[in-house]
């Protein structure tokens, strides 16, 4: 067989360029691995939902109850045999997805390896991060049910806060005034065809440049291998070590599944009048930590339509300062030289101290966005939120310092 | 052709024609590839939302009857006695029940509402404020005799926890809302119905 192929495709030359291709090892090089596995599964769980999914608002008659279709056709997905697990486990990779990007990032960022030459990568795995966030976004919408409702309604909006432009911005986004009837369709087009088609370019690009440029290496094989790369090859040593980790992504989300239903839409029922309780999902919550603290009398009247307020400060412009911060890390920490290995994080204080900082700033936003359910008030909240980034990023940084 | 064979001949001297043709192509290919992604964009952006004008609705006018917008009694005309004291209940205007339409009627004492509420819009105890939380459009609650947040009957947004003084017009007391709930003019029919008596005194929902 391999022969016959061989013969036709040149097989040898394949084999020889790429599955000998030596794969270094480090435990932190697993993250972009579980996030692409996640996104694989995303796609396999998101075309069987496909294949029960009605993309629609209108009212069809269940019974004696009158429901939106898309919400009709999830119950129906419910009472498939292996639907409603299925579903789980789509929402659970969702989240894998995201969050093994982020600690991604911070492995990416902690050991230098968006320096010279990999600053393009750096830039094209944070455009993943904004995909997969606006495809978490746009899939949320899609069970149409009371908590997507709100969640979407909220965006809406958000987005239209963003000065001069927002509201026409979140008009063409959100198809009309939320909730438009023409939102439902808009978005399963955002969520099953186009972002999954950015997405998938955008990992291709990554990837890509990920082989040519070579992976970064452990600093200890600068020691002894300098010039070559120490690893394992990619079959069948590398190979097996992936297949074994996607397996182990796969079971573990179904086991998750199994045990913690989430976003059970045949409890929250369909969008009424009245506004349940809802928080968003745990990557939104630090922009509604953000939102709670900042005083509602906050206001900027910049031109006469257009106005600075809170949601505009917490919404759109305190997550754009961060975002354009990380998007200037490879300037901001640069090299002149190209780097082919991980530095340790300690080595470079001022950026370990930064990166401490920020991961105090989201997780210490993420609890204030709980505040009323602890009991925390927000004048200590706004304390709180002060002092323990600033705090985390003088430790950190002495921290490092004293390893030097 | 000549310059071609000048370049051949003379190894040092670049055609000059040749650097100025390179730079009109360059010129050129960057034009092309800026109008493309131009092209795209305003072809998408020729694609018009459905609706455009976020807070459009049908106005209120007076004597408009009142309906339960939800629960057991959906649809039914809401009379005087049946909202008892201290319970509120979310109310549509009949024919007009859209989204930024809903009401929420409360039944507290008549004596403790003060200004800025229009003490001549709350009829035996009964005023009538837009449900919709001026912050970021959500449906609020009402909390009457609650503990928390507020040890005092108040209107509760369950977003943010924006927290609205029924007692004097429906004033922000705590949370991130901008503005306050308009308020409704109500008044009695002769069967003791609760009917409106013209539109919301203010914008309802986010200002967008």
């Amino acid at each position: 067989m391999y022969k016959w192929l061989n013969e036709r495709l040149d097989l040898d030359r394949f084999s020889k360029k790429f599955l000998r291709k030596a794969f270094p090892v480090h435990p932190t090089y697993f993250f972009g691995e579980i996030a692409l596995f996640s996104f694989i599964i995303l796609v396999i769980t998101g075309i069987y939902l496909l294949f029960g999914y009605e993309a629609s608002s209108k009212l069809v008659q269940i019974g004696s109850k009158h429901l939106p279709a898309a919400y009709a056709s999830i119950l129906a997905i419910n009472n498939q045999p292996i639907g409603m697990i299925i579903r789980y486990v789509h929402h659970f990779a969702a989240h894998l997805f995201l969050a093994s990007i982020m600690i991604h990032l911070l492995r990416v960022y902690f050991s230098g390896s968006f320096k010279k030459p990999r600053e393009i990568n750096w830039w094209i795995g944070l455009l993943l991060l904004g995909s997969a966030i606006f495809a978490s976004f746009s899939g949320y919408l899609l069970p149409y049910d009371a908590f997507s409702v709100t969640a979407t309604n909220i965006g809406y909006y958000l987005a239209s806060q963003i000065p001069w432009i927002g509201h026409s911005l979140a008009n063409f986004v959100f198809n009309g005034a939320f909730p438009s009837p023409g939102v439902l369709p808009r978005f399963f087009a955002y969520h099953v065809v186009i972002m999954p088609i950015v997405i998938s370019l955008l990992l291709g690009a990554h990837l890509i440049v990920m082989i040519k440029q070579k992976h970064t290496q452990p600093k200890e094989n600068k020691e002894h291998y300098k010039g070559s790369i120490l690893g394992i090859p990619l079959w069948p040593q590398q190979t097996t070590i992936m297949i074994f980790l996607f397996l182990m992504t796969f079971g573990l989300l179904f086991i998750i599944a199994s045990f913690y239903p989430v976003h059970p839409s045949q409890y929250f029922g369909p969008p009424t009048n009245s506004t349940p309780m809802v928080k968003p999902d745990w990557y939104f919550l630090w922009i509604y930590g953000l939102l709670k603290i900042i005083p509602n009398t906050f206001v900027i009247h910049l031109t006469k339509s257009a106005v600075i307020d809170p949601e505009s400060i917490g919404g759109i412009i305190i997550p754009s300062i961060i975002m354009l911060f990380i998007f200037l890390v490879p300037i901001l920490s640069k090299s002149d030289q190209k780097t082919y290995y991980m530095e340790t994080p300690k080595s470079y204080p001022v950026r370990f101290a930064f990166g401490i900082a920020f991961i105090a700033f989201f997780l210490t936003l993420s609890v204030v966005a709980y505040q009323e359910n602890i009991g925390l008030s927000i004048a200590l909240s706004r304390i709180l939120v002060l002092l323990i980034p600033i705090a985390s990023w003088i430790a950190s940084y002495f921290l490092a310092k004293a390893k030097k | 052709m000549d310059e071609i064979k000048q370049t051949a001949n003379q190894e040092n001297q670049v055609c000059q024609a040749c650097i100025a043709r390179r730079k009109i192509l360059k010129a050129g290919m960057g034009i092309a590839s800026v109008s493309l992604v131009g092209a795209m964009i305003s072809t998408f952006g020729t694609i018009k939302p459905q609706s455009s004008k976020a807070n459009e609705r049908k106005p209120i006018t007076a004597g408009d009857k009142l309906v339960y917008a939800m629960g057991p009694k959906k649809g039914q005309i809401i009379t005087l006695d049946s909202i008892k004291l201290d319970k509120g209940a979310l109310a549509f205007p009949l024919g007009k029940e859209e989204h930024l339409n809903l009401i929420m009627i409360i039944h507290e004492v008549q004596s403790e509402f003060k200004s800025p509420t229009h003490l001549s819009w709350v009829i035996n105890g009964i005023v009538a404020y837009s449900a919709i939380c001026t912050h970021m459009g959500c449906t609020v609650d009402w909390h009457p005799k609650s503990q928390t947040p507020a040890p005092y009957p108040h209107i509760f947004c369950p977003c943010h926890q924006s927290m609205y003084n029924i007692f004097e017009g429906a004033k922000v007391v705590s949370g991130p809302a901008p503005r306050p709930l308009p308020q409704l003019p109500i008044k009695l029919s002769q069967n003791n119905e609760i009917i409106a008596d013209g539109d919301f005194d203010g914008p309802v929902g986010p200002m967008v």
